[in-house]
């Protein structure tokens, strides 16, 4: 096939009118639009506290997993452990680690958590 | 088609005047809905598609730069909406071995067997890859402008201009397999 051919044959297609009602139709959809108030914003403000105070939980378990881990002889397989003896070793890891500033930071930090999820909460009631 | 008017109308719309949302539907609905219509080879969806891309535009007017012309901003932006439905919904294309063979390309007055060859070739370039297809359509759309047809497909000049070839020598593969080059070269002096 030439491309004069196809030229012609493919700039010949057929042109369609829009119907009479479309412009109308698509104004009664912008003015809907418009009519319609904007989405509710993510609350961000109130939701990085809660996201930061996770970042911190999910870091002082790997700690802890990995001071509990470091003792244990290489040969042997480790043990699997349940969240309760995680956050308990975390606290005497921390502990041990750096002695009171760690257990005063851990505590400042459920504060904290307790008193962000008590105001989200009552904000909504 | 005015660019003073397409960028007064955006104007007014920005500053809370949505009527003047009306003006530019008036001046591109036709475009617009042949553009779907392209696409979709549907006439219904052709203006629902349309109606999408015009209220798609309403919604992202503040983010035309006028670095380019209004036209050129709403095709791209079509092309894509319309390029994302139709991979959702396809369009619903006759592969070309499903269509009768082509008899004889030349009738005496050249008339009713000159439509059926060129709806046959209309037929073969939907059958084509997508990314060959869109390049044909759109490089016939927008009359064999390679720059406004590469802005529409958000793809460089260089890009486009492969597709396009590629695209036309599948194309003709095809058609000598179904016997429709023949009567399309004889044309040719």
């Amino acid at each position: 096939m030439t491309r004069d051919a196809l030229d012609r044959i493919l700039s010949s297609e057929e042109q369609i009118v829009p119907s009479s009602g479309f412009a109308g139709s698509v104004m009664d959809a912008v003015r809907r639009e418009a009519a319609t108030p904007p989405p509710i914003p993510f609350p961000w403000e109130r939701a990085l506290p809660g996201f930061a105070l996770g970042v911190v939980a999910l870091a002082t378990l790997l700690f802890a997993g990995f001071m509990l881990r470091s003792p244990a002889s290489p040969a042997a397989a480790p043990p699997a452990y349940t969240l309760p003896q995680l956050l308990a070793a975390a606290r005497v890891a921390a502990v041990k680690a750096d002695g009171a500033g760690w257990a005063a930071l851990a505590l400042l930090l459920t504060l904290a958590s307790v008193f962000f999820s008590l105001r989200a909460t009552g904000s909504r009631t | 088609m005015s660019a003073a008017e397409d960028q007064a109308d955006v104007e007014n719309v920005l500053a809370g005047d949505d009527s003047a949302f009306d003006g530019i539907v008036r001046r591109w609905q036709g475009p617009i809905v042949n553009l779907a219509y392209r696409f979709c080879r549907d006439r219904a969806r052709a203006e629902d598609m349309a109606q999408d891309a015009f209220l798609r535009a309403y919604r992202a007017l503040a983010s035309w730069r006028r670095e380019a012309a209004f036209s050129t901003w709403l095709f791209a932006l079509a092309t894509n909406l319309f390029r994302t439905d139709l991979r959702r919904i396809p369009a619903g294309t006759i592969p070309l071995e499903e269509l009768p063979e082509l008899q004889d390309t030349h009738a005496a007055d050249g008339g009713l067997e000159d439509e059926d060859r060129d709806r046959v070739v209309r037929n073969a370039v939907y059958a084509l890859p997508t990314k060959y297809r869109e390049a044909i359509l759109l490089f016939y759309f927008h009359e064999m402008d390679v720059p406004a047809a590469a802005r529409s497909l958000g793809v460089p000049e260089g890009t486009f201009k492969a597709r396009l070839f590629r695209g036309r020598e599948i194309l003709r593969g095809k058609l000598e397999r179904r016997g429709v080059s023949a009567g399309l070269q004889e044309e040719i002096p």
